[in-house]
């Protein structure tokens, strides 16, 4: 077994590990659904893994395009539909973690997965929201797995599809919505949260990285404790259930 | 009674200017057939709804038959992007009212349930719903809650003038089955008016009454019923058949210009008389057979 990994296996290690035995997880598709079938597969096989089109605890033995593939639905323990993935489970409030991608984010965790340039003016429209906004909206913690580019670390994003803190404190809590922004996990660090103020705040960064390269390549600039540690390395097995069992074509991690 | 028919048939029921919801998912279950059929027939002007951008959508937007598309986000999954919704959102051509998943289908629960309003949590502090607002205040309003005053959005209900629904079972008066996850269908039926069902198989009502608990659609809500293998070809249907790759490959390469898109029209929709002359078109039996589905695996 090759050891060096890849920075695409580092972050769906780390996001495996931000994840609990016995959690209902939303999750959307891409780094997140490797994460999740890592954590399940490891330290949290209790887990309820939801994918928002109407599917409960599925157990792929192919990669597949995406959600609308019958491959990821495969071995599920319910075929439902959005009013009870969405409705009964999510916006009731029952989702312990929401697992999602973003093209931007911002100081207090608002993503956007709508558009990029300027909304007013000359901009290119992308996927837009899905389930992501209605999984930001109600999850009791959201956990973002995305690329560490300063195009897509903004002190503002073009376009709020699923907010976080919004304007920071208490402003999440008075625009009604449940939960809170809890990780961004990037390909250089892992971020979370001041308790006060709500900014994005460095909790650790990768090995092979340095801080200046962290904070060089983001459009703003995070609170940075006095100690930040190293991001643990994957584990063998870690790696190897990654390569061999849940990506082995390498549709997510290639 | 009957309500077996062709796919012309079921399609010219349809006026321009009509709301019409569709039942696919960025690549599964999408009314690609049924798309077709509308753009061979030049009915035009119509608005558009789902919960999740689909296939049928974007081919339909890109021959110039839509004026609105009131959607919850979408894509072609890995194999790209909705790129006609998304240009004529960029240029203005598409009126485009653009949701969540969950705020599309809460909007077709109230419409199926005869409510005025839905209250939800989503959309809230998004700019999704600032720009839902500034296109027409009246889609969005907040409400308080009458028993505790807590602040909520109301949206109102969706009510489609029809449903296009792909099944993989129906008998003749349009009880249908739908087997694999249903999305958005069952709520988008019941919310419409009215609606047509295309079935890759007709069985009897016998058939029907012996597994009553797998119908999704109850068939006095069906005005028209057709039966039509590989109506959603080349997207998947869950147990019937896998997406065609190298179709959808096809239609990601056509959207790149105007000028390859209108070959590709040419080719599988204007160059086609209908559904069993576009099958031939992509290989006929030959190519179809090695898309079925294997019975354990559903796809």
């Amino acid at each position: 077994m090759n050891l060096d990994y890849t920075s695409s296996e580092l972050m769906a290690v780390a996001g495996a590990r931000e994840l609990e035995d016995h959690q209902v997880v939303a999750v959307g598709l891409g780094l997140p659904v490797v994460a999740t079938f890592l954590a399940k597969l490891t330290h949290a096989p209790n887990m309820t893994i939801l994918f928002e089109l109407g599917v409960i605890d599925p157990e792929p033995i192919a990669t597949g395009v995406g959600l609308a593939d019958p491959r990821v639905w495969y071995r599920a323990k319910v075929l439902s539909d959005f009013v009870d993935i969405l409705g009964a489970i999510v916006h009731k409030g029952r989702v312990d973690v929401g697992f999602l991608g973003g093209l931007e984010v911002d100081l207090y965790g608002n993503v956007n997965t709508t558009l990029v340039g300027d909304p007013r003016g000359k901009f290119r429209h992308m996927t837009g929201s899905g389930g992501a906004n209605d999984i930001a909206s109600s999850a009791h913690k959201t956990i973002l797995i995305m690329r560490h580019e300063t195009r897509k670390l903004k002190q503002a994003v073009s376009f709020i599809t699923s907010p976080g803190y919004v304007d920071g404190g208490d402003g999440r809590r008075r625009a009604g919505l449940l939960g809170d922004p809890s990780r961004v996990i990037t390909d250089k660090a892992i971020f979370g949260f001041d308790p006060t103020t709500k900014q994005m705040t460095l909790l650790s960064i990768h090995p092979n990285t340095t801080l200046e390269e962290v904070l060089q390549n983001m459009g703003f600039a995070p609170r940075v404790p006095e100690h930040v540690p190293f991001t643990e390395p994957p584990t063998a097995e870690q790696l190897r259930l990654i390569r061999e069992q849940i990506d082995p074509g390498g549709m997510y991690l290639g | 009674m009957t309500k077996l028919t062709t796919l012309a048939d079921a399609v010219a029921s349809i006026p321009s200017g009509s709301h019409v919801a569709l039942s696919g998912f960025a690549i599964t279950r999408c009314n690609m057939a049924f798309a077709r059929e509308v753009i061979r027939q030049g009915i035009n002007r119509l608005t558009l709804s789902q919960c999740v951008g689909a296939m049928e959508a974007d081919l339909l937007v890109g021959a110039g038959a839509v004026d609105h598309y009131i959607y919850g986000g979408g894509s072609l999954d890995r194999f790209g992007r909705l790129a006609w919704v998304n240009r004529g959102i960029e240029d203005g051509t598409l009126v485009a009212e653009e949701y969540s998943s969950l705020s599309i289908a809460f909007r077709y629960l109230a419409g199926s349930l005869g409510l005025p309003f839905i209250p939800i949590r989503s959309l809230a502090a998004s700019d999704l719903m600032k720009r839902l607002q500034e296109q027409d205040a009246s889609q969005i309003a907040t409400i308080n809650d009458p028993f505790t005053g807590d602040q909520w959005l109301a949206l109102k209900p969706l009510l489609p003038d029809v449903s296009i629904v792909q099944v993989q079972v129906a008998d003749a008066e349009g009880n249908a089955w739908i087997a694999g996850p249903r999305w958005d269908n069952a709520e988008q039926v019941r919310a419409s008016k009215r609606a047509i069902v295309i079935a890759e198989e007709i069985v009897s009502t016998e058939v029907i009454r012996r597994e009553p608990e797998r119908t999704v659609i109850p068939g006095f809500l069906v005005s028209h019923v057709v039966e039509l293998p590989f109506g959603a070809h080349p997207t998947s249907v869950y147990r019937c058949y896998d997406y065609d790759a190298e179709q959808i490959e096809a239609y990601v390469e056509a959207q790149k210009t105007r000028e390859s898109f209108r070959a590709y029209l040419d080719r599988y929709v204007y160059g086609v008389k209908d559904h069993w002359e576009y099958l031939e078109r992509v290989g006929g039996m030959k190519r179809l057979s090695t898309l079925r589905a294997d019975s354990i695996l559903g796809y």
